[in-house]
């Protein structure tokens, strides 16, 4: 069965009012239905402006939809409120794009770890503690005990990008969003955070959404890819088909625009 | 991981930064030195009655006298000693104007966040009660309300001085709030199951922490004027003995130009002090700016 199932998922930004006349909108996400199976990698790709980052968002609840529904594990969580909605985000959690912005400056790595069992009530004292370590060492991140009381801009982009890491894996959630979570990295270090998600995905039978616009990054990390064009999915199947077969002429001009497809391969 | 944490790392870090700063180290400097009188206040009236700087009156003089070895700065048209009263007004001052402007920046940075933060009306609302607040004419505002109440009491005076001085810190706050708010760390606090008062006291408020303490220190710097000014125009606090009470006894019993020992002190005090808070202020928005802008 489907951890995830989207209906006709709309999302509509007003944008600035015209001097006359009324009000502009912008369709961020239109009409887009998909499953996402238990233990997959779902990859949204797609150009700048497509619309991924706003369907991520919309999954998470950190954007109520336009219409159409979400199903979470069998529940519609556009109907969440109060401790519902607090318990569904324990089981959900996001890796950003750009971990330079996505931890608090003025919080230590244990503060940023910790944050997430502090508001859940899940741990305190020395489990606390013991859990957040944990969590840094799952991301190794070694010795973590030295790093816990570092402050982000005394880390390096790859290490920062764990830190986040951790922090969304500490509560144990089921469903991770990514969020172009390397496109920030430099190229050097970008192969080891995608096979620590890779290994992580297998580790706590994580399901993943996985947005990138970069499709050699979406084929080495997915299972099953859907291309998102204007707000909308043009195709979706799994990543032989989408890649080595594409039916859609947006998908091929996507294509055509990745020279070094081949160049990540796995280790 | 409370306020108080993030108060003492921020300083810790950016002393070395303020160091640097010569004009913030010359106010910090004059700065100590009036704390130092402040606190030596008690002291004269336990060695003698008569060096109380409000009811202690030399028996043996009656008329104002300069300095001798009796009263090191001389005394008033009554008999009064001068120092005790420079001691008690030092005193006065840094109550004041610390006490002003604790009040005023803590109600400027709770309606800046809330403002910034919820956005929509409740901001509409916040910043049209500043904008009126911000057209009042501070003193002569005070003074009416002064004339209004007969005499003042000095708390009366801190809170009017702290009810005015508010809107300049909710906008600034209020600014700072609305690009925070848009930082993807606010976004992963919300992730991770933050409610608004989360992420307001635990995300947003350490953050504009520094621009708070700058206006603090900007802010003590005015009240310690505006204290100082309705003194001497006689609408201060008549049981307190600070500067601006001071100059106005020596205005008003006809000393201003025969007691150069009697008007000097309080009134290169006033502008000292106020001085030394604005260079504080000065040198640490030096620090806090460029930082700003850094993401
Ligand atoms: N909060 C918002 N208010 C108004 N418009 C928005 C908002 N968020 C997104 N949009 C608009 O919705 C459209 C889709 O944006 P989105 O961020 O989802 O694209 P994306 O595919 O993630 O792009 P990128 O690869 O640049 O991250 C864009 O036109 C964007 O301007
Ligand atoms: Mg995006």
């Amino acid at each position: 069965m489907a951890l995830i199932t989207t209906e006709n998922l709309r999302k509509v930004f007003p944008v600035r009012k015209r001097l006359f006349g009324g009000q502009e909108y912008v369709t961020a996400v239109d009409d887009v239905s998909f499953k996402i199976h238990r233990r997959e990698v779902f990859g949204l790709v797609g150009e700048s402006g497509s619309g991924k980052t706003t369907c991520g968002r919309l999954l998470l609840r950190l954007l109520e939809p336009t219409s159409g529904s979400i199903y979470y594990d069998g529940v519609d969580i556009t109907k969440l409120t109060g401790r519902e909605l607090l318990s569904f985000r324990r089981r959900v959690q996001m890796i950003f794009q750009n971990p330079y912005e996505s931890l608090n400056p003025r919080f230590t790595v244990y503060d940023s770890v910790a944050e997430p069992l502090i508001i859940q009530r899940i741990a305190d004292g020395e489990e606390r503690r013991r859990r957040v370590i944990e969590a840094l060492e799952r991301v190794r991140l070694t010795p973590a005990e030295s790093l816990l009381r570092r402050y982000p801009h005394e880390l390096s982009g790859g290490q920062r990008q764990r830190v986040a890491i951790a922090r969304a894996l500490v509560t144990e959630p089921d469903f991770v969003v990514a969020d172009e979570p390397v496109s920030m990295l430099d190229v050097s270090i970008r192969a080891g955070i995608l096979n620590l998600m890779l290994d992580l995905r297998d580790d706590l039978d994580l399901t993943m959404l996985f947005i990138t616009h970069d499709l050699a990054v979406a084929r080495y990390m997915c299972d099953r890819i859907a291309v998102m064009h204007k707000g909308r999915i043009v195709e979706l199947g799994s990543k032989e088909d989408v890649i080595e077969n594409p039916q859609h002429p947006y998908t091929r001009a996507l294509l055509s625009s990745v020279p070094r497809l081949h160049s990540l391969s796995k280790t | 991981m409370g306020i108080i944490e993030y108060a003492r790392t921020s300083i810790k870090e950016n002393w070395s930064l303020f160091r640097r700063s010569r004009m913030g180290l010359l106010g910090l400097a004059i700065l100590a030195f009036f704390a130092f009188l402040a606190l030596l206040a008690p002291i004269p009236r336990l060695i003698d009655d008569m060096y109380h700087p409000m009811v202690g009156v030399d028996p043996e003089i009656s008329y104002s006298t300069p300095p001798s070895l009796r009263h090191p700065m001389g005394t008033d048209f009554m008999g009064r000693d001068l120092l005790s009263q420079f001691l008690s007004g030092a005193q006065i001052a840094f109550a004041v104007g610390i006490t002003a402007a604790v009040i005023s920046v803590l109600i400027g940075t709770a309606i800046g966040l809330t403002s910034g933060y919820y956005g929509g009306k409740v901001d509409a609302l916040l910043m049209r009660l500043a904008d009126i607040v911000l057209v009042l004419p501070g003193l002569p505002f005070i003074i009416v309300i002064a004339a209004a109440l007969g005499k003042m009491s000095i708390w009366i005076i801190v809170l009017l001085i702290a009810l005015l001085g508010w809107p300049g810190v909710a906008r600034v706050i209020r600014a700072q709030t609305l690009s925070l708010r848009e930082r993807p760390f606010v976004e992963a606090a919300r992730v991770a199951g933050a409610g608004d008062r989360r992420i307001l006291l635990h995300h947003l408020a350490p953050n504009v922490l520094p621009l708070t303490f700058l206006y603090a220190a900007l802010g003590v710097s005015g009240a310690i004027l505006t204290e100082a000014s309705l003194s001497f125009i006689g609408l201060g606090d008549p049981s307190v003995v600070s500067w601006g009470m001071m100059l106005q006894w020596a205005f008003t019993t006809g000393h201003t130009f025969r007691a150069p020992y009697w008007i000097l002190p309080p009134g290169l005090a006033i502008s000292l002090l106020s001085l030394s808070f604005y260079l504080v202020g000065r040198a640490l928005e030096e620090i806090i700016n460029p930082r700003l802008r850094e993401p």
